[in-house]
C-alpha cells in the first residue's frame, strides 16, 4: 500500500478488499468518516415528526362520531412517535450504509474470490503502462504473494 | 343537548322471571346456539338474569340482579377496538358496529361486566323460525362481537317519528324490548339529560347504585337496591 | 480457539452447508407435517367460525394470544442480548450474536401471526393498517393492538437488517465457493460485496448505530405488548409493574431459548470447538440473574396485589395460589426458579448439560405464565355470576404444536443455508488475540502512513 503511494499512485485509484476489516491498518483509516450517527439522528426525527403528524392528523382527517370522546390523545401520540422516530433512524442508518458503501452492487469489474479465502487485494485502477512493471516491483517487495494483470493486482 | 339515555333497574320489584331475556331475543335477532355450545359458554344473552343465593340452608334468600350493557359513559370497551366498530354514539351509548368489527375480542375482554358476546359460528335459525326475525335489526355474521344496544332500532324509530310530527320524544314513549315486556315494572328506560323524567328521577333516589361503580366506568344503568332485603336484615 | 487458523474457521463452519443428511431430512419432514397440520388446522377454524376453539365467554383470550407474547417474548433473545454484548464489547460473543439474532427473526415472525390466528374475521386483518381506506375510517391509535402494530414492525424490520447487514460477509464468502444456481442466489443475497475498507468501516459503524436503536425498541415491544394486557380494567392486568415484567420475563425465556438452540447447533453441527463451555457458563449466569429478577417481580406483583386485597384481585389471587390452577402457578415457580437456581448457582452444575435443562424449564415455566397471566384473570372477572372456564382444543393444541415446530424447522433450514456462527467476526476475534491492538491507536485524523505494515 504504502509502496504504491511512494510510486505517486493517487489513493482513489488503489483499492483494497479483504474478508475482514483492518481498522487499525492503514488503510482502514483512509476513509473520510461520514456522520452516520447524526444522520440516523436526522432520520429518527423526520420519523417522529411523521409518526406525530401520523397519530395527529389522519385522526382529524378521518373524523368519527365518537359521541365527545376523544379520538386524538396525548399517550398513543406519544407511543406512535417514539416508535416510528425509532424506526426512521434505523432506515436511515441502512439506507445511509447501502449508499457509502456503494451496495448493492450487482456488477464487480474488480473482484477475486481469493478475497474471501483469506488474501488481501490491493489493485491499482488504469496505473500508466510504463508504470506497470514498476509497481508490480513494488509490491512484491513489500510482500505480494500473486499479481495478477487484467489492470489489477493482488498482494497479501 | 342530545339525549343521553339511562336505565333504572330496581331490584325490589325483579323476580327474576327473565321475560326480559326472552323479550331481547326476540326483538334483537339474538341466535341460539344450543345446549352444546351453551354449556361451552357461548350463549349470547344482550340481557341476562344473575342470581346469587346468600344465607345458609334452609335460611337461604335468592338475589336477582338483571345486568345488561351499561353504556358506560367511560367505556373500557370502547378505546381498546383497534377499528372503532365499538364507538361513543353522541347519545351516550356503547355503539358497536358488527361491519367494522374483525374481532379482536378485546372489547370484551376489558368489559368488567362481560356483557359483549361473540359469534363463534354463523348464526343459523331453523325453518320456519327465520321467517320471525325482525326487519330492524341486522343479523350478526361470525367471528364479530354484539351486544346492547338498548333497542337503539326502536330509539331511532321513536325520535323519526318525534321529528316528522315536529314534536319532542316523549319521556316513556320509547321503551326497549326487556323494559317493555318486565311486567312487574322493575325497569324504567328514558332520558337522563331531561332531569324530570321518570328515569332521572328514579337515578337519584337514595336506593341508587352503580353496579361495579368503583372502577370509573360511569354507567348509564342504575340499580336501585332492595330495601325489603335490608329490611328483612334489620328486623 | 486461538490455534485455529482463517482456512479452518471457513472450512468448518461451511460445512453445514455443504450437504444434508438423511436423518436431518426425516426429521425436516417430520416438523414439516406437522406445520402443515397447524396450517390445516387454522383454515378449518376459518372455514367453520372461532368456535372450534375451546374460546368462550368470558374467556375471550387463550392459547393464541399465550403463544402470542410467548414468541415475542422469546424473539428478546436474540437482537437485545447481541446488541448488548455488542455495545459491551464482550469479546465472547463473537460466536454467539448470529445465532441469537436468528431466534430473534423466526420467533417474532411466528409471534406476530397470532394476532392474525386469533381474529374472529382474520381476512379482514388488514384493517389494523393504517392506511387510507375507502371505508373512511383510520384506525384507533388509542388501542393498544396499534401500538402492537407500529412496535412489532419497527422491531422485525430492525432485527432482520441486525441480522442481514453482518451476514454480507458470510455471504460473500459462500458465494466466491458456490457453484452453478446456488451461486447467482448467493450473489444476490451478498449485494455485491466485495470487502473494501469502506465497506467494513461503514458496516462496523452501522451495526454500532443498530445495536444502540435496537435496544430501546426492544423494551418497547414488550412494555407494549403488557400493556394490551394493563389498559384493560381486569383484576392483575390493570397494574404499572407489566411493562417491565414482561421484559424481564422476554429475555428470561429469550436467553433460555438462545441456550437451548446453542446446545443443538453445537451437537448437531459439531461446532464443539466454537460453542465453548464458556459461552454457555457466561449464558448461564446472565439466566441466573434473570431468574432472580423473575422471582422478584413475581414476589413484587403478589406481594401488592394481596396487601392491596382487592376482592376481585384476591379472587384471581387465590384461584391461581391454591385454587384450580394452583397446580400450574406451582409448576411454574418449580420451572423457573426452584430448578433453574441451584442448577446455574452452582458452578459445578453450570455445564452445557445444566444450563440446557435449565432452559428447557425455564421455556416451559415462561410459557406457563403467560397462560396463568391470561387465563386465569379473564375466567374470575367481577361478576361472579358470569365466570367461566377455560379448556384449549384440538386446533389450539395443534397450531401451537405447529408453531414450535415451524421455528425448528426454520432454524434447521436457515442453518444449512447460511454459516450459523459468524465467520468474518471471529476471524477478528482471533486475529485481535494473536495481535492485541495497540493501546494507542492512531487517530483518524494522522497521516494514513502511520502504523502502517
Amino acid at each position: 500500500m504504502n509502496a504504491l503511494r511512494s510510486a505517486g499512485v493517487n489513493r482513489d485509484n488503489i483499492v483494497v478488499m479483504s474478508d475482514e476489516p483492518f481498522e487499525e491498518y492503514s488503510f482502514g483509516h483512509a476513509e473520510p468518516s461520514v456522520a452516520m450517527p447524526w444522520l440516523a439522528v436526522l432520520g429518527g426525527l423526520v420519523g417522529g415528526t411523521g409518526g406525530f403528524l401520523l397519530a395527529r392528523l389522519t385522526q382529524v382527517a378521518y373524523p368519527i362520531v365518537t359521541g365527545g370522546m376523544p379520538i386524538v390523545a396525548p399517550f398513543p401520540t406519544a407511543i406512535v412517535t417514539y416508535e416510528l422516530t425509532m424506526l426512521g433512524a434505523v432506515l436511515t442508518t441502512i439506507v445511509t450504509l447501502l449508499i457509502t458503501a456503494k451496495i448493492p452492487k450487482w456488477k464487480q469489474e474488480l473482484y477475486d474470490p481469493e478475497v474471501t479465502r483469506g488474501k488481501i487485494l490491493i489493485a491499482v485502477i488504469d496505473p500508466a503502462d510504463d508504470a506497470r512493471a514498476d509497481l508490480e516491483d513494488r509490491l512484491r517487495n513489500a510482500g505480494a504473494d500473486e499479481i495478477k494483470s487484467t489492470g489489477r493486482f493482488s498482494a497479501i | 343537548m342530545a339525549h343521553q339515555w339511562g336505565m333504572v333497574i330496581d331490584l325490589d320489584r325483579c323476580t327474576g322471571c327473565a321475560a326480559c331475556v326472552v323479550a331481547c331475543h326476540a326483538e334483537n335477532n339474538i341466535s341460539t346456539v344450543g345446549e352444546d355450545q351453551a354449556a361451552r359458554g357461548r350463549a349470547k344473552h344482550w340481557i341476562r338474569v344473575e342470581r346469587y343465593y346468600e344465607g345458609e340452608f334452609p335460611d337461604v334468600r335468592v338475589k336477582f340482579m338483571p345486568v345488561l350493557c351499561q353504556q358506560c359513559d367511560a367505556a373500557p370497551c370502547e378505546p381498546v377496538c383497534p377499528t372503532f366498530a365499538s364507538y361513543h354514539t353522541i347519545e351516550g351509548l356503547n355503539g358497536q358496529v358488527y361491519n367494522r368489527c374483525i374481532g379482536t375480542r378485546y372489547c370484551a375482554n376489558a368489559c368488567p361486566y362481560n356483557v359483549r358476546f361473540f359469534n363463534f359460528y354463523n348464526p343459523e335459525w331453523d325453518k320456519p323460525l327465520n321467517l320471525q326475525l325482525n326487519p330492524d335489526v341486522s343479523v350478526r355474521s361470525v367471528g364479530i362481537m354484539e351486544k346492547c344496544t338498548f333497542c337503539v332500532q326502536r330509539i331511532k324509530a321513536s325520535e323519526i317519528q318525534a321529528e316528522a310530527e315536529k314534536r319532542a320524544v316523549k319521556d316513556g314513549e320509547i321503551q326497549p324490548a326487556c323494559v317493555q315486556s318486565c311486567s312487574p315494572h322493575a325497569m324504567v328506560f328514558g332520558d337522563l339529560s331531561d332531569p324530570q323524567s321518570e328515569v332521572s328521577r328514579l337515578a337519584r333516589s337514595s336506593r341508587g347504585t352503580k353496579l361495579l361503580g368503583e372502577l370509573g366506568t360511569q354507567p348509564k344503568v342504575t340499580y336501585l337496591q332492595r330495601e325489603s332485603w335490608h329490611g328483612a336484615e334489620n328486623a | 480457539m486461538a490455534q485455529k487458523t482463517p482456512e479452518q474457521i471457513n472450512e468448518d463452519l461451511l460445512r453445514p452447508l455443504s450437504g444434508t443428511s438423511g436423518r436431518y431430512l426425516i426429521v425436516l419432514a417430520f416438523l414439516a407435517g406437522i406445520v402443515i397440520a397447524a396450517l390445516c388446522s387454522f383454515f378449518w377454524q376459518v372455514y367453520a367460525g372461532l368456535g372450534v376453539s375451546g374460546l368462550r365467554s368470558p374467556v375471550f383470550w387463550g392459547f393464541y394470544i399465550t403463544n402470542f407474547v410467548f414468541w415475542i417474548g422469546l424473539s428478546h433473545a436474540g437482537t437485545l442480548i447481541s446488541a448488548i454484548l455488542r455495545l459491551a464489547n464482550a469479546t465472547w460473543r463473537r460466536p454467539v450474536t448470529r445465532c441469537a439474532e436468528v431466534i430473534t427473526v423466526f420467533a417474532l415472525s411466528i409471534g406476530a401471526t397470532f394476532p392474525v390466528i386469533h381474529l374472529g374475521r382474520p381476512w379482514l386483518a388488514f384493517w389494523l393498517f393504517p392506511y387510507p381506506s375507502e371505508r373512511g375510517i383510520w384506525p384507533n391509535i388509542r388501542s393498544p393492538l396499534l401500538w402492537d402494530f407500529f412496535a412489532i414492525n419497527t422491531y422485525l424490520i430492525s432485527s432482520v437488517t441486525f441480522l442481514l447487514l453482518p451476514m454480507l460477509p458470510d455471504l460473500a464468502l459462500v458465494r466466491d465457493r458456490a457453484a452453478g444456481w446456488k451461486k447467482k442466489v448467493y450473489s444476490v443475497l451478498a449485494l455485491g460485496w466485495t470487502g473494501t475498507p469502506k465497506q467494513w468501516n461503514r458496516l462496523e459503524r452501522a451495526m454500532h448505530i443498530m445495536a444502540i436503536a435496537v435496544i430501546p425498541v426492544a423494551v418497547s415491544v414488550h412494555s407494549i405488548v403488557s400493556w394490551d394486557f394493563a389498559m384493560a380494567p381486569v383484576p392483575m392486568w390493570h397494574s404499572t409493574i407489566f411493562a417491565p415484567y414482561f421484559v424481564a420475563g422476554a429475555i428470561f425465556s429469550g436467553i433460555a431459548a438462545l441456550i437451548l438452540a446453542m446446545a443443538c447447533l453445537r451437537k448437531f453441527l459439531h461446532l464443539e470447538e466454537y460453542l465453548l463451555p464458556i459461552h454457555f457458563e457466561n449464558l448461564g449466569k446472565l439466566l441466573l440473574v434473570m431468574s432472580l429478577l423473575w422471582f422478584y417481580f413475581v414476589f413484587a406483583e403478589r406481594l401488592t396485589a394481596w396487601y392491596g386485597n382487592d376482592p376481585s384481585e384476591m379472587t384471581v389471587f387465590w384461584v391461581t395460589q391454591t385454587g384450580s390452577f394452583s397446580p400450574l402457578f406451582w409448576l411454574m415457580v418449580l420451572c423457573n426458579f426452584v430448578i433453574p437456581f441451584p442448577l446455574l448457582a452452582i458452578k459445578k452444575t453450570r455445564t452445557i448439560l445444566g444450563t440446557s435443562i435449565a432452559s428447557v424449564t425455564v421455556v416451559i415455566g415462561m410459557w406457563l405464565e403467560r397462560y396463568l397471566i391470561i387465563v386465569p384473570s379473564l375466567s374470575h372477572k367481577y361478576l361472579p355470576y358470569s365466570w367461566g372456564t377455560y379448556r384449549p382444543t384440538w386446533v389450539e393444541l395443534t397450531i401451537t404444536a405447529g408453531t414450535f415446530a415451524a421455528m425448528v424447522m426454520l432454524y434447521m433450514i436457515f442453518s444449512k443455508l447460511v454459516p450459523i456462527i459468524s465467520i468474518w467476526e471471529l476471524k477478528v476475534g482471533l486475529r485481535e488475540e494473536a495481535h492485541p491492538a495497540p493501546a494507542l491507536a492512531p487517530s483518524h485524523t494522522q497521516p494514513n502512513e502511520v502504523g502502517a505494515d
